[in-house]
């Protein structure tokens, strides 16, 4: 049987348009700020190691190990 | 007559209980990173009673999800149903069917087949079987919102891991280690805008 499916016809919402339906505040914004900055900025280093590059040196880790 | 939803906004129909936070943060992100903006009945102030809150919040939003995954006796002495789940999604009904056209629910559950024993008068309607777990919930709700250019469900988890490894921070921030209550949910929404790659996507 099919399930229910959202027929999404809106546009994507920026970020700022997410933040007012939410009823976000400047000073919320404001006092998450260094958090936020320090995630954004793990996420980029994540992002910038490609799950590539990382396999081949764990394999290579895991026979010498074994 | 109440106003037109917020064609982007998702009501969240969930338990507020400490055994759901995985599922109800990655909630969050989830939907976050898919540019739909989560709502919860905690959100709103006081004041209102709590079910007159919860049908305006139901009729401001385009779609609902209605997570029963938790439907179950409570372990006290007294073995109580929770049915505030299922009462809220039957107000979702109602107001649907009132209202063609206007608003879309989607039912959650952990198992198959476990929605026909607790609610069987729900047959005709087919979950989405999250398994219980954070990668079940984004493959659910990417199932459920297709959207083009969306991110993958590993790129859902990276951002997952950040903001759920940021809950102490929030909790401390607040003074509560309450998930649920207002101003931590508003931090997690806030937190997983900020973090998604996709609002607005890359042309």
């Amino acid at each position: 049987m099919p399930r229910p499916v959202a027929h999404i016809t809106a546009p994507w919402p920026t970020q700022e348009e997410m933040e007012k339906s939410l009823g976000i505040s400047k000073a919320r914004k404001k006092a998450l700020l260094p958090l936020v900055k320090r995630l954004k900025a793990e996420l980029a280093r994540q992002e910038e190691t490609p799950v590539a590059s990382i396999e081949p040196e764990k394999r290579r880790k895991r026979a010498s190990a074994a | 007559m109440p106003p037109l939803p917020d064609p982007n906004a998702v009501f969240l129909n969930i338990p507020y209980d400490e055994e759901f936070q995985k599922l109800y943060v990655a909630y969050i992100v989830g939907l976050c990173q898919m540019g739909l903006v989560p709502h919860l009945a905690s959100e709103i102030p006081g004041g209102d009673r709590r079910l007159d809150r919860i049908i305006q919040l139901i009729q401001s939003c385009r779609y609902s999800i209605h997570d029963l995954s938790r439907v179950e006796l409570s372990v006290s002495p007294s073995a109580t149903p929770r049915f505030n789940m299922p009462l809220e999604l039957g107000m979702t009904i109602t107001w649907q069917i009132l209202n063609p056209g206007q608003h879309t629910w989607f039912v959650c559950e952990s198992e198959p087949y476990r929605l026909l024993r607790s609610a069987s008068d729900l047959n005709g309607t087919d979950p989405y079987i999250h398994g219980g777990n954070v990668q079940g919930v984004f493959r659910e709700l990417s199932n459920a919102f297709p959207r083009d250019r969306r991110p993958s469900v590993p790129q859902m988890l990276t951002v997952y891991n950040l903001v759920d490894g940021a809950l102490h921070s929030i909790f401390k921030n607040n003074g509560t280690r309450d998930p649920y209550s207002r101003s931590v949910f508003l931090d997690l929404c806030s937190l997983s805008v900020s973090l998604a790659s996709f609002s607005p996507p890359a042309a």
